[in-house]
């Protein structure tokens, strides 16, 4: 099927581009609407066309997504994204919830990565607040998203290596998430879902004996990582079904508004770690890969490579926490950190703050906040709306998988149905996020 | 930054280091397509709509009381109480799109647009075609259509759901909990 | 074949099945013998030796269907791994057509928008079927007492056993499942037969 030629519809700065770009010249986005590929003319009363339903239920591991395909055979000529099965009203639901309950919410809308929906919502939190969490908390938030980011990658690499056929690389992969999953269970007591970080820094300290078993897990992770790129890496089955599939070019990418490894994989050298720092990310030592063909290999290769710097940087976190010891864990704002429970004893004000900051909770002064991350799956943005109330006004959750799914219609352009699923998996859209 | 040049600009705004520019619904396109083809704002990060329905303003406030939003700001002492009040809303809805130029510095910026109920807001699929789903997901969620979008359907809700659930007049839902001594 | 007469036995550990009643000799009956009845129990259970063997079989091969639905999936995901093989209590493949699976493990919130599928899914599975509603969400709607999640996936499916958690530790999971190849052992009907709705 021939590419559209149309000019491409985003400018982007030389500074960013990496590789020669570009992959194909014009857009492959479909008119008139970007997210669905509509069957072409002369196919549109032929009975050789087959609409099949890759329905919310479906042997793919990614979830309630349907897709309801148009094929001529084996070739996709027409696809369109149902969304909307994991609907959960949070957003909603968290207009209804003081701030310091709401925090358990965002946890769970990107539930693989939930410390780093976790951490853009506390960090909107504490930008309205206008409060600053103290050293420790920060390196520890950066040390668990950063092995959130691990964990993240690892249930991609399973699950996507799963559904091409590559079944043996699930149980390598859910071997070292169940040791992240120790890892934050020792510090927070949940293995997911862990709801660790508070407005104003962490809830708890670290316990004794983390840093020990987080270096041992350090230690251990580049082998391991090793050890899947020689079971997949140089394979015939997985070049042949994951190179040349797929292409994004740059100009598409933005214009269909990407993020993370998605654009790190079509060449454009974008992290919000490096280009808008946050926590403490500036202080700390590691590389973005970038990678130019923008096919399904390439975003591979990233999500690989972005596992072996997110270890560096643990390390470096593990590095400066463990001569922190002893500092504190969380702001001293009694306004909004409960105070510490011997004080409970002895001041008066301590009480009534207790007892104010746990039945009414917290208040925000007013003001709106559009807070961003770099999440696994790219760019997780928090646009959070006070009116100086003890509940949130309004909290939106910029979703990276919600803005990656509608790019399936675009990537499957002359696609095999075979290719639909490993395009789908390199996308690693997680519908919680999609639907919210 | 300079943002003289922006059509139908009303209002710039600056808080907690974030810009953000309230222009006038009828020439948003313009206003967009002026801010990626000279400013380099390249990539839509976001649109959120929000109801502002029931916001506390000078007419709705009750001073001094505790259980209200609008009510006594602890946090400012000294203040005895006296209610500040966050400001009164234009219109019920806003529009907010949020952009990003992806250039050395990651400048953001957020373009507003207020409307009441019912009243369209042009759509920006031609500008970023990433548009598409999040004014869909505005329509849906709270009820704002979106003029010129190819496919204005209900997207997270079911196809024949009946209200705007996001809205602020529309309830929470679920069922109350029962507890055993009540039976 | 008629029953004999035989010593009144009320418990699964009079049937020589682990339960926790060994721990508390003196509880009484548990709530899925008080569903069938107390003295009914020897009139419900199957007693005979093909019987017997039908529902061992049963339990020890109970193959789940890939129902997973949000946070609780990644969990459910991670008692296939080896750390916490499900593999050793038979249930060796997940099965993705819900017409060769014996299990509807429903992990994760149930939109409404999703109860639909869910049903329909529920329904191509062939008798003898079970659920085992997984997690908070599917349990009761967990946290999400909203318009958008369905309150509680015994609303529309009967369920067999709630393992409670948000999400359950695999272990949790597992003691679910091996519960429920308890109650197959034991001869306790699948929740629609007990509960006399369409299944």
């Amino acid at each position: 099927m021939a590419i559209v030629e149309r000019p491409a519809r985003a400018v982007l700065d030389p500074s960013v581009l990496r590789g020669d770009q570009p992959l194909y010249s014009g857009t492959k986005i479909p008119e008139p609407v970007p997210s669905i590929l509509q069957l072409p003319e002369d196919l549109r009363d032929s009975d050789d066309v087959m609409q099949v339903n890759f329905g919310p239920n479906h042997p793919s591991t990614h979830g309630v997504l349907r897709l309801v395909v148009d094929l001529l055979g084996e070739e996709i000529v027409g696809l369109r994204a149902v969304i909307g099965y994991l609907h959960t009203g949070f957003e909603k639901n968290m207009e209804h919830k003081t701030w310091w309950k709401a925090i358990t919410y965002p946890e769970r809308i990107d539930y693989v990565s939930f410390q780093n929906n976790e951490l853009v919502f506390v960090l909107a939190i504490e930008k309205l607040l206008g409060l600053e969490p103290p050293p420790k908390a920060t390196w520890m938030r950066m040390l668990l998203c950063e092995l959130n980011r691990i964990h993240s990658h690892l249930i991609y690499l399973g699950t996507s290596a799963l559904e091409i056929g590559a079944i043996s690389m699930f149980w390598y992969a859910f071997r070292e998430r169940d040791m992240i999953l120790d890892l934050s269970e020792l510090v927070t007591g949940a293995r997911m879902h862990t709801r660790y970080f508070q407005a104003g820094g962490l809830a708890e300290d670290v316990p004794r004996g983390f840093y020990p078993e987080c270096r041992k897990f350090c230690d251990w992770m580049p082998k391991a990582v090793d050890d899947y790129e020689s079971l997949i890496d140089r394979n015939a089955i997985w070049l042949e079904r994951t190179r040349g599939i797929g292409v994004l070019s740059a100009e598409d990418a933005i214009a269909l508004g990407q993020s993370g490894p998605v654009i790190r994989g079509s060449g454009i050298d974008w992290d919000l770690r490096k280009r808008q720092p946050y926590l403490a990310y500036d202080e700390v030592d590691f590389d973005v890969p970038v990678y130019t063909h923008g096919d399904v290999y390439d975003r591979y290769r990233v999500r690989m490579e972005e596992m072996r710097q997110s270890t560096r940087v643990v390390a470096q976190c593990l590095d400066r926490l463990e001569d922190m010891e002893g500092e504190p864990w969380i702001a001293d704002d009694r306004k909004v950190v409960l105070p510490p429970r011997e004080e409970l004893h002895t001041s008066m004000e301590s009480l009534i703050h207790h007892f104010k900051l746990v039945t009414e909770g917290y208040r925000v002064p007013a003001g709106e906040v559009y807070v961003t991350i770099e999440s696994p799956r790219g760019e997780l943005g928090c646009y959070l709306v006070s009116d100086g109330g003890p509940r949130p006004w309004r909290v939106k959750f910029r979703a990276p998988s919600f803005v990656a799914t509608p790019a399936a219609a675009t990537l499957c352009r002359g696609a095999l149905v075979a290719d639909l699923i490993a395009i789908v998996g390199s996308l690693n859209t997680v519908m919680g996020e999609v639907d919210r | 930054m300079d943002w003289d040049g922006v059509p139908g600009l009303l209002e710039t705004k600056e808080d907690r280091g974030e810009t953000t520019l309230v222009v006038e619904t009828a020439t948003l396109v313009e206003a967009c397509e002026h801010l990626r083809d000279e400013h380099g704002f390249n990539f839509l990060s976001d649109i959120t709509a929000t109801d502002y329905l029931g916001w506390p303003t000078t007419t709705s406030r009750v001073a001094g009381y505790y259980g209200t939003a609008a009510g006594r700001d602890v946090n400012a002492p000294g203040s005895a109480g006296l209610a500040r009040l966050p400001g009164d809303r234009p219109k019920r809805f806003s529009v907010n799109y949020h952009l990003l130029a992806l250039v050395e510095g990651a400048p953001r910026l957020r373009i507003q647009v207020w409307v009441d109920d019912g009243e369209p807001v042009p759509s920006v699929v031609g500008v970023w075609p990433t548009a598409d789903w999040h004014e869909r997901e505005a329509w849906d969620m709270l009820g704002i259509p979106v003029e010129g979008h190819p496919n204005l359907v209900r997207i997270l809700m079911e196809d024949d759901w009946e209200g705007h659930p996001l809205r602020k007049d529309y309830p929470l839902g679920g069922e109350p909990v029962r507890f055993s001594e009540e039976e | 074949m008629a029953i004999r007469e035989r010593k009144k036995r009320t418990r699964l550990r009079d049937f020589g099945l682990q339960s926790e009643r060994l721990l508390w000799p003196t509880k009484g009956p548990g709530v899925f013998e008080q569903e069938i009845g107390v003295d009914q129990l020897e009139q419900r259970l199957m007693l005979t030796t093909v019987e017997k063997a039908v529902r061992w079989s049963q339990a020890n091969s109970i193959w789940p269907d890939t129902f997973g639905l949000a946070c609780c999936a990644i969990e459910m995901m991670s008692i296939v791994s080896s750390r916490y093989d499900i593999a050793r209590f038979g249930a060796e493949v997940f099965r993705s057509s819900p017409r060769q699976a014996d299990l509807l493990i429903v992990s994760g919130r149930v939109s409404h928008k999703m109860a639909a599928p869910l049903r329909q899914i529920y329904d191509q599975m062939l008798e003898p079927k079970w659920v085992i509603a997984m997690g908070a969400c599917a349990s009761s709607a967990g946290m999400f007492n909203n318009y958008a999640v369905l309150q509680g996936v015994d609303k529309i499916v009967p369920v067999d056993i709630y393992v409670p958690g948000c999400p359950p530790r695999p272990e949790m999971l597992i003691e679910g499942i091996v519960r429920l190849q308890e109650r197959i052992k034991g001869g306790v009907p699948p929740a629609y037969e007990v509960r006399g709705v369409a299944s």
